[in-house]
């Protein structure tokens, strides 16, 4: 009993030993490096915001570990590529968790895929913060402690569209055309519902397909129903389709499209045809916003090319994360994670704190396209 | 409905169609020349594409130097194809079915390929067929250059390539291939010769389309394979398989079938429709119903 007891004993404290458990472990030590990871396409659909997510990122930990680092001990990224595709998502994301032993991760970027894995970050306890922005999964659907959303969601960008287009536009008969992935469908339900509030019945609600080419029959439909406004709920690629015909047809009721028409990838598709839109944003390097004309500049100066959306949440992710390792006064991920409850940081995005939903902020603009440049006509947060 | 709107998606249904029987033409040159159908068939546009954005946007080649450069390049690519991916499994005793699954897997080698190397996100087509928003405008209806372009260039396309297969030694040479090989050399037809023009000019045929179909399409990962290749084949099928003129009067259809069933039911169903509609036509006609070639065989 006696030799099985100190068995026991030894197996317990070697166990402890190899789980890392040690006294000390989780303070900040200035001599080793904090491991954080990130997620993001760089190939396959979503591979061009990939590049302004890592950038965005690295712009910031190269300023906090220039200015000496996190008490001292300096920011060390680990990057992979997730396609924007579930499957790869939860490989990379597993192996920056359990293999890698990152404090925290960014990313994933795309909606899919965090709903895809943002259980591994239970699991590891570790806090996941992301730039995605499907509503879908929000706290209170998905009851995740170390999951966190660094952009505006959808759901608050559709309302505010309809809140321009109801009060502002002052429009009584707004018509739709709506993708079929599950960002545009769950922006449409959303649209459905702040119109209704607004006691607005939509004339029209017109379906494409990502991929259409041809929606001259859909803009007939739209046209003839008397629309006074179109709201736009597809991706890039479509929008730029839409409006191609949409002038084509010199259809003239001003067009309110959703976050994907607020993008360089739609306009640069569109061309000139995408003079006049209206998109609600999450972020506009136009914006003369001291903190945000910052980040722009250095963002330029470091990449020699503007910042687009999301590479601002990533930034303001990564001082976020800085003052919750401060405030936490110690590198363990489930002592981060309660800071990052709590803590308040200004950033970029303006003010940043969590609320129910785990969401850091609101802040979207409406602005217009004027062919260069898109133009901000208010900045809502 | 106004007569006006009526015309508008005539015109769209029209150009978007002929855009899937310019697909369906590569298809047919093949199947008419060697008896395959190959499934890497849109692939060729995909590469036409993208070899002219790099020329174009990225080398600054100019217009013409760049066009000839893609088309050059994808038509060595279709002898390519000829050498190591037809003539392997023939030597190995494979067969149609053999090579419907090698060039389908060939499909989704240039889509990763490409994806790999350009990302996924597509491009913007420099405005070589005209702006954005430049239209021709007759009378109420306003049609974009670039249809204009791709009229023209299905229009020469399709008489050259008839001419070529019904007038020409050439076409002779081809479709005598196309009906038997060893009859065909024992003519004294070169049918090694035969076979490499049958490859490179199925190829070509593509690739021009695929540079035409970029300001449309955009150059992106949707000119190698997804709804563009199904209607591409189901062109062609409604040609039946033979007819160069049926592989576009099918596209056309097919096109105007998708802008009615938006317009006159919804575009909710709008594929639903137009695939009912293929599939209730297959099986009535199977060999398509603008194939006057085979007709009463």
């Amino acid at each position: 009993m006696k030799k099985l007891s100190r068995k026991v004993f030894v197996g317990l404290i070697l166990l402890i030993l190899i789980n890392g458990n040690v006294w000390g472990q989780g303070k900040i030590d200035p001599s080793k490096p904090i491991k954080i990871a990130l997620s993001a396409p760089f190939t396959g659909l979503g591979s061009i915001l990939g590049d302004y997510i890592k950038q965005g990122a690295l712009l910031a930990i190269d300023e906090i570990n220039a200015a000496g680092g996190v008490a001292g001990a300096k920011f060390d990224l680990v990057v992979y590529d997730d396609q924007a595709n579930a499957s790869t998502a939860a490989t990379v994301v597993r192996r920056a968790l359990f293999d890698d032993r990152a404090v925290a991760i960014f990313g994933p970027n795309m909606s899919a895929a965090v709903i895809g894995v943002h259980t591994l970050a239970q699991q590891a306890k570790k806090p996941m913060l992301v730039g995605a922005t499907s509503p879908s999964f929000r706290f209170d659907k998905v009851k995740n402690d170390y999951l966190f959303r660094l952009r505006a969601d959808d759901g608050i960008k559709v309302a505010q569209q309809v809140k321009y287009i109801a009060e502002v536009l002052k429009a009584k008969k707004p018509g739709v055309i709506v993708g079929s992935t599950d960002y545009c469908t769950s922006a449409l339900d959303v649209a459905k519902e702040a119109f209704a509030k607004y006691g607005i019945k939509i004339v029209d609600i017109e379906n494409m397909k990502e991929g259409d080419k041809d929606v001259t029959a859909q803009l007939t439909k739209l046209k003839n129903a008397g629309i006074d406004c179109l709201v736009g709920l597809t991706h890039e690629p479509e929008a730029a389709v839409v409006m191609k015909q949409y002038r084509q047809m010199k259809l003239s009721a001003p067009v309110v499209g959703f976050s994907a028409w607020g993008v360089p990838a739609f306009t640069d598709l569109a061309g000139d045809a995408a003079v006049g839109v209206i998109s609600v944003q999450g972020f506009n390097p136009a914006d003369t916003d001291p903190p945000v004309k910052a980040f722009v500049d250095a963002y330029k100066a470091k990449w020699g090319r503007e910042p687009s959306d999301p590479a601002q949440c990533y930034y303001d992710g990564v001082y976020l994360l800085k003052k919750a390792i401060e405030t936490a006064g110690s590198t363990d991920s489930v002592k981060i994670t309660e800071a990052l409850a709590t803590i308040e940081y200004t950033g970029v995005q303006g003010r940043m704190k969590m609320d129910a939903l785990h969401n850091y902020t609101d802040i979207c603009y409406i602005s217009q396209f004027d062919g260069k440049i898109w133009k901000i006509i208010t900045k809502i947060q | 409905m106004l007569f006006n709107d009526l015309l508008q998606n005539i015109i769209g249904g029209v150009t978007v169609g002929s855009t899937y029987g310019l697909i369906g033409l590569g298809v047919v040159f093949l199947w008419q020349s060697i008896n395959r159908i190959n499934f890497a068939n849109i692939s060729s546009a995909m590469l036409a594409a993208y070899l002219f954005y790099t020329f174009y946007t990225q080398l600054h080649f100019g217009f013409f130097p760049s066009f000839i450069c893609s088309i050059l390049i994808i038509a060595i690519y279709g002898m390519l194809l000829r050498y190591l991916v037809y003539e392997p499994i023939t030597r190995h005793g494979g067969d149609k079915l053999e090579f419907v699954v090698a060039t389908l897997m060939l499909c989704i080698l240039w889509l990763s390929v490409i994806n790999a190397t350009f990302g996924g996100l597509p491009k913007p087509f420099p405005p070589v067929f005209g702006e954005a928003t430049s239209f021709v405008q007759l009378g109420p209806i306003s049609i974009p250059s670039v249809y204009f372009w791709i009229f023209l260039v299905v229009l020469l396309l399709i008489l050259g390539l008839y001419f070529l297969l019904r007038k020409t030694f050439i076409g002779k040479m081809l479709r005598a291939t196309a009906q038997n090989k060893e009859a065909a050399a024992l003519m004294g037809i070169n049918v090694n010769l035969t076979t490499s023009i049958a490859f490179m000019m199925a190829t070509t045929i593509v690739g021009i389309a695929g540079i035409l179909l970029a300001p449309i399409y955009f150059v992106s990962l949707e000119l190698g394979g997804g709804s563009i290749g199904v209607k591409g084949f189901a062109s062609a099928v409604m040609g039946g398989l033979i007819d160069p003129f049926g592989a576009i009067l099918g596209g056309i259809t097919i096109g105007l079938i998708e802008n009615f069933s938006t317009l006159f039911i919804s575009s909710a169903y709008k594929d639903i429709i137009s695939f009912m509609i293929l599939v209730a036509v297959l099986l009535w006609k199977p060999r398509g119903i603008f194939n006057w070639t085979t007709k009463g065989d």
